[in-house]
């Protein structure tokens, strides 16, 4: 018996995987295209983001902030929000829109979720990777104290923006107004992220609300992975990963229920 | 064997709720070729898609014992902004075939020529039953599901499809959603007639052809 469902499990995975990929490849293609520079686009968006702002912030605010250089300093907060914005923007409708490629029986609507997501971090990291390489040849980006911080904070913060991806995806199917919110909350959220300051540079007042945000945990992590001993940082990481496994159920059980009464056309 | 038990579906806007499919039962042997028949709106595309797994029933169970394609109709199953080659990839991806052989079968197929590099949304639907016949055939399923689309070709088309399916595939097992009433009549060996949510089972085709005639 416990062979049996072994095998299933087995097999289940394996066609999953293979349609991941598949429809990640489409997804770039639909995306991005194969014009210019084709699918490396996928880092496009955030390094753009990240990068306008940085410069603006540059000229608006100075070369440093609290001994800090600015510069990398928003690129750390900026590409990991962009992550989220984006991961959630477009899982906003992501079965309806996708719904067509559901009459492939292998695919499941987690996959479309799971794909778009997966895109918006890969090109995430890759933005993250392109920036810092280039800021440390201009001496504005330290060479990171310890990546392996860094890479937890990063997957915490990804883990934590998926699984509200996993809610917004079907909730967007079940009421046509939560659609209307999506883009202003995503945008409120922003100062909530930890983007803007590091949690020492609060007073301990405001440090114990901002600290209460899941997103600030992962944004900690990360800046202290890079800056190390220069900066102070407050993560509890067993906290957002409580939070994401909770939000994670509750996104898994309203999918398989919406996908009951998904109309395909 | 695929094997449908007690299956209700209902279509649900707002406080509207439709209740098209209402407690069906059905068994499909290998090898039948059964017709589903009922006037329009009466659930047989619903049924197809529910037997395809596009679409989920409210309550019941399905069950599948053998591969069963995609429903074959113009819509669903492709991406209208990419191109017959680009589909064609993603099929083979999914399903774990060949691509250069399908690749051949699909251009000897279909006919569309230089029209499969272009996006999908640009083809007719004669076009896209081309491709989506082709593309099916391609992979050999063991029971084909099939609404209309035989209808929508030219005749050439239907002749090649005819041979294909028919002749060469004599031994698979057919679902087909059809108005034709001789069309079904030549091809099916049971029928399925469906009407106010229920779903009558026929052994004999002639029999369910004169009762939907009366419809």
């Amino acid at each position: 018996m416990n062979e049996v469902i072994l095998r299933k499990f087995t097999v289940g995975w394996i066609t999953q995987v293979r349609v991941i990929q598949a429809l990640m490849i489409r997804e770039l293609n639909t995306r991005f295209g194969r014009e210019n520079i084709g699918f490396l686009w996928i880092m496009g968006e955030p390094l753009l983001f990240a990068g306008l702002v940085a410069i603006i912030w540059h000229f608006l605010h100075g070369e440093t902030e609290h001994g800090i250089g600015i510069t990398a300093f928003i690129v750390t907060g900026y590409i990991p929000i962009t992550m989220f914005r984006h991961g959630v923007n477009r899982s906003v409708l992501a079965f309806s829109i996708n719904s067509s490629i559901l009459y492939h029986r292998q695919v499941k609507v987690l996959d479309f979720i799971i794909v778009r997501f997966l895109i918006e971090v890969v090109g995430g990291m890759m933005a993250f990777v392109f920036s810092a390489a280039v800021l440390m040849v201009f001496h504005e980006f330290p060479v990171p104290d310890d990546i392996g911080l860094f890479i937890m904070g990063w997957m915490i913060y990804a883990f934590f923006s998926f699984s509200l991806c996993l809610i917004i995806a079907p909730l967007s199917e079940m009421s046509d107004v939560l659609e209307k919110f999506v883009p202003v909350t995503t945008y409120v959220m922003i100062p909530f992220s930890g983007l803007f300051t590091l949690a020492s540079w609060l007073t301990p007042e405001m440090r114990d609300y901002l600290l209460w945000s899941p997103f600030v945990t992962g944004m900690e992590m990360m800046r202290k992975g890079i800056w190390g001993e220069q900066i102070t940082a407050y993560y509890y990481p067993w906290y957002t990963i409580g939070c994401s496994v909770v939000l994670t159920m509750i996104g898994l059980i309203l999918c398989r229920r919406v996908r009951r009464t998904l109309t395909v056309e | 064997m695929i094997v449908c038990t007690n299956i209700y579906k209902e279509y649900r806007r707002g406080s509207y709720c439709k209740r098209v499919l209402n407690d069906v039962n059905l068994v499909v042997e290998p090898g039948d070729r059964i017709a589903l028949l009922g006037r329009n709106g009466a659930g047989k595309s619903t049924l197809i898609k529910l037997i395809g797994g596009v679409e989920v029933p409210t309550s019941g169970k399905i069950r599948r014992e053998m591969s069963v394609s995609w429903p074959l109709g113009f819509a669903g199953g492709f991406h209208g902004s990419l191109t017959g080659y680009d589909n064609a990839r993603f099929i083979a991806r999914i399903y774990r075939r060949d691509y250069s052989e399908m690749k051949g079968f699909i251009e000897d197929f279909s006919e569309l020529g230089r029209q499969l590099r272009m996006p999908v949304k640009t083809y007719s639907s004669g076009m896209r039953a081309r491709l989506a016949f082709a593309l099916s055939l391609a992979i050999e399923f063991e029971c084909y599901l099939i609404d209309e689309v035989i209808m929508v070709g030219d005749q050439s088309f239907n002749r090649k499809c005819h041979y294909e399916l028919l002749e060469k595939r004599k031994d698979r097992t057919m679902i087909l959603a059809s108005h034709s009433t001789p069309l079904v009549q030549e091809l099916c060996n049971k029928a399925v007639l469906i009407h106010d949510g229920q779903a009558t089972n026929y052994e004999d085709v002639n029999a369910a052809v004169e009762q939907y005639s009366l419809l």
